[in-house]
């Protein structure tokens, strides 16, 4: 938290390549791995929007169900409305926000386990809603037809433009993630996670703030949900299952929630060793589980945690102490 | 009418099922804190182990129910010892280590199973008790029922009438008083642990006759155990057993009229508001902060 | 007009009676000590003043206002604020962190004024603020510092500093003393006398009778939830009923 330092030379440069990487990327890859490319980008934007919302302490299940509602929003401006990409992708998260505002009225009551729990019942509730109303939402089957457009003559069905377009996409919103995090709000946020009853002594309103937390995450993650309707042109409500609640969960905790790139860490390493394990596709789920059991068991703070780890065995005596793991 | 009354009364029988996970879960949520998202998968290996030892190997109904319990027991304590005894410190830690072993679980079945269509296994009782006219209950039903309600009265005196019940239920009360009293809180979670799991390999086992087995049938009995817990009272065994038989029955009858999906939305919705009106639930109370 | 007044206050946790029927009143700029024995019931008139309980019955005044049954950030924003017993701090964060969080009612960054960078001249401003209330608190050479690396006494004048920030005109100290070397205890009276000095109304909850007996002009008594006396610091030492509690608390 302490260390907000500007942006140095050697940060810049390292930013600056790894940028020019990232472009050139797509080029040198399959279509798959394209596919492959892009969707690890949205679920970036996934795990990082799911992290503003956990900064309160508080772990909803409800995150994927949300990026769900930003896919149907899309999904049905485009089939009604006909609504270009510029509309559809705001719309999808202020959707995603306004049933988050909405879900806060019950479910902030809630905290800790009751919260999950409610959350994980509030999210099955939509998602069923989608496989019960055929008429509107397709049921299983889902609503199809909604590629993204030829825009200004550049086709967004080709791959590599929808990647630099994902990727202007999510990285806006990282920047403001970060900056959300990075502000008083974001303190507060960490202020309301470690002392509740304190931080309320001085005045602040927890419960606003929570909400202020899951409207956000869930706005980001109906953006998350957008993009990848329009790519993919067509949403059903599997996509969104508790299955894919406990992917964004994985690569959060996989990587460490405690800072703003663990998440991002998490979920660009797992995919990649996902993709590297595909041939044991029916084992593929147990090595998840069991990797999961390991890293909570003996790497808690997540793989972002690794440096500092090494740094304390190896490093010299200027290396911190063991870091204390306090529980609140 | 006619429809109406074998609702009620299939209701119940489903009721027992969802009683007998139910309590496991809320017995291990009380004793340890742990949420335990495999609850699910541990009722499907116990379907699962009857469908290959009864309808794949021609073992007994019976001794596949017993080698189902004993399986299940044995995972549970496993999980118990290497996974939420190590992180009893961090709650979250548990559930998400639980839902490790969900996908450990569901893949296993997978591969002995393969992965062809759903498994049936062919109901060990047939025939049908005519209670009367309008009212017909095939014995494999009575059988699950009869056998579901034995064993909550078991539990029942095993918590109230012996030492290592009301040790448990000291535990469950207040972790570090009953520490401070001398009781091996370990061994507690231990026997919270393999009572619960026990019962769910036993919910496994009755169930299998009953329904469609396949690898991801975990996450329905997930989901109800959810809204039974948590409308009958998070911690309280009693009102998990009454939340049980009411959903049961209520799902049972919304799914006759309305649909499956509806009557599983309808019992969310009821469970997001009974956390708003009562979030103690029917029968909780509410621990001091 | 008395800063805070407590009107037939009762509290119930099911049949247990924590408060019965207490009144007092606390005046502008004094330091009023809320004592008595283990249970008497002084945590829980604290938690009914900060809003943390609402009582059953009763009715609590500040400034002429009703403030039972708000909600704690409500009483705050008033100027009730209130610390915690033992080390209730924010850990995880720095000393400066810990009470740029006070500063909350005071500046408050709006959303996106947060993420365009337009609040700059707030975040100075409350800088200032938590620079000058590190000051007052003898803490400005530790505000990089995390919380949890703070000594005792660093700790509880940091929970103060936390309170301060938010600007209140009444602090409700709950044991600042406990625990504390007859060193500590020392520069922590000073330190209290500081924030009275400084126009802020104070009633401390405290054990230490050193500290208590030095700071305040007068006492509340409370015991098994009522209100058993009140008096100056020398008329409370010889009250036959008070030294009857305590000695058949302590026996």
């Amino acid at each position: 938290m302490s260390s907000k330092g500007g942006f140095t030379m050697p940060k810049l440069a390292i930013g600056a390549v790894a940028l020019i990487a990232l472009l050139a990327t797509p080029h040198f890859l399959g279509f798959h791995h394209q596919d492959l490319l892009i969707f690890l980008t949205i679920n970036v934007l996934a795990v990082c929007s799911y992290r503003l919302v956990t900064l309160t302490g508080e772990w909803s299940l409800i995150h994927a169900v949300m990026m769900g509602v930003g896919a149907y929003t899309v999904a049905l401006s485009v089939n009604h409305f006909d609504l270009a990409i510029w509309f559809t992708l705001p719309l999808a998260g202020t959707a995603a926000g306004l049933i988050a505002a909405l879900l806060c009225f019950p479910l902030l009551r809630m905290t800790q386990f009751y919260f999950l729990i409610g959350s994980f019942a509030a999210g099955e509730a939509i998602r069923l809603t989608w496989v019960e109303f055929v008429g509107v939402f397709g049921g299983t089957s889902g609503l199809r037809g909604v590629e993204a457009p030829v825009v200004w003559g550049i086709d967004f069905l080709d791959p590599i433009p929808y990647f630099y377009f994902t990727l202007v996409v999510v990285g806006i919103c990282l920047l403001i993630l970060y900056r959300i995090e990075h502000s008083r709000i974001g303190l507060t946020l960490h202020a309301i996670h470690w002392k509740a009853p304190l931080a309320e002594s001085v005045g602040v309103n927890a419960w606003r703030y929570r909400a202020l937390a899951f409207i956000l995450g869930s706005f980001f993650v109906g953006i998350a949900g957008g993009l990848k309707v329009h790519y993919l042109g067509s949403v059903t409500p599997n996509q969104f299952t508790i299955g894919f609640m406990v992917f964004i969960l994985i690569w959060v905790i996989v990587g460490g929630y405690n800072k703003f790139y663990g998440p991002v860490i998490g979920v660009v390493v797992l995919t990649i060793f996902d993709e590297s394990i595909r041939s044991f596709e029916v084992i593929r789920p147990a090595i998840y589980g069991g990797m999961l059991i390991l890293s909570i068991l003996f790497l808690p703070m997540g793989l972002e945690s690794i440096p500092a780890k090494l740094k304390s065995w190896f490093g010299s005596d200027s290396a911190s102490d063991e870091q204390a793991l306090s529980d609140q | 009418m006619e429809l109406f009354l074998q609702s009620i009364a299939n209701g119940l029988v489903q009721g027992g099922f969802f009683a007998l996970f139910a309590v496991g879960l809320v017995l291990i949520f009380g004793v340890m804190g742990v949420v335990n998202f495999a609850h699910g998968e541990l009722v499907m290996v116990g379907a699962f182990t009857i469908w290959l030892l009864h309808a794949q190997y021609g073992l007994g109904y019976i001794p596949a129910i017993a080698v189902a319990i004993v399986l299940v027991t044995v995972i549970g304590l496993v999980m118990e010892r290497l996974l939420f005894r190590p992180t009893r410190a961090d709650p979250l830690a548990g559930l998400i280590c639980s839902i490790g072993i969900l996908f450990i679980l569901q893949v296993i079945a997978a591969l002995i199973g393969g992965d062809g269509p759903s498994k049936q296994v062919p109901p060990p009782y047939q025939g049908t008790l005519v209670m009367f006219e309008s009212l017909r209950i095939p014995y494999q039903r009575v059988f699950s029922l009869a056998i579901s309600v034995a064993a909550l009265v078991s539990l029942w005196f095993f918590l109230t009438r012996t030492r290592y019940g009301w040790a448990l239920r000291a535990v469950a009360l207040d972790r570090e008083a009953a520490e401070l009293q001398g009781i091996n809180t370990n061994r507690i979670s231990m026997v919270a642990i393999g009572v619960g799991t026990a019962l769910a390999g036993l919910a496994g086992g009755l169930i299998a006759p009953l329904t469609n087995i396949n690898p991801h049938m975990g996450h329905n009995v997930i989901v109800t155990a959810f809204i039974v817990t948590i409308v009958g009272g998070v911690g309280s065994l009693s009102g998990a057993v009454l939340a049980a038989i009411l959903y049961a029955v209520f799902h049972t009858l919304i799914t006759v009229y309305f649909g499956a999906t509806i009557a599983t939305i309808s019992g969310l919705v009821l469970m997001v508001v009974v956390l708003i009106v009562k979030p103690t639930g029917l029968m909780g109370v509410r621990v001091s902060e | 007009m008395p800063v805070l007044e407590i009107n037939n206050v009762t509290k119930k946790f099911g049949g247990l009676m924590a408060l019965d029927d207490v009144s007092f009143q606390v005046e502008e700029g004094e330091i009023r000590g809320l004592i008595g024995p283990n249970g008497a019931g002084k945590s829980t008139m604290f938690k009914n003043i900060a809003g943390f309980y609402s009582p059953s019955s009763g009715d609590i005044r500040y400034q002429g206002q009703s403030i039972a049954g708000r909600k704690p950030h409500n009483i705050a924003e008033m100027g009730v604020v209130r610390t915690f017993q033992e080390t209730t701090l924010f850990q995880e964060l720095s000393v400066f962190e810990n009470v740029l969080v006070g500063c909350h009612i005071r500046s408050r960054s709006n959303l996106f004024a947060a993420i365009l960078g337009l609040d700059r001249g707030l975040q100075r401003e409350a800088e200032e603020k938590v620079a000058e209330v590190l000051d007052f608190m003898g803490l400005g050479e530790r505000r990089e510092q995390l919380a949890s690396e703070l000594p005792l006494g660093s700790q509880r004048a940091l929970a103060i500093a936390i309170a301060l920030a938010s600007e209140p005109k009444l602090l409700l100290m709950d044991e600042p003393f406990a625990g504390m070397n007859p060193e500590e205890t020392n520069h922590m009276m000073e330190l209290t006398r500081k924030v009275q000095e400084s126009g802020i109304s104070i009633v401390l909850v405290e054990h230490d009778m050193k500290a208590v007996m030095g700071l305040c002009g007068y006492l509340t008594v409370l015991n098994f939830g009522q209100l058993l006396a009140e008096g100056t610091p020398e008329e409370i030492r010889h009250n036959e009923r008070v030294i009857e509690a305590y000695l058949g608390g302590a026996g």
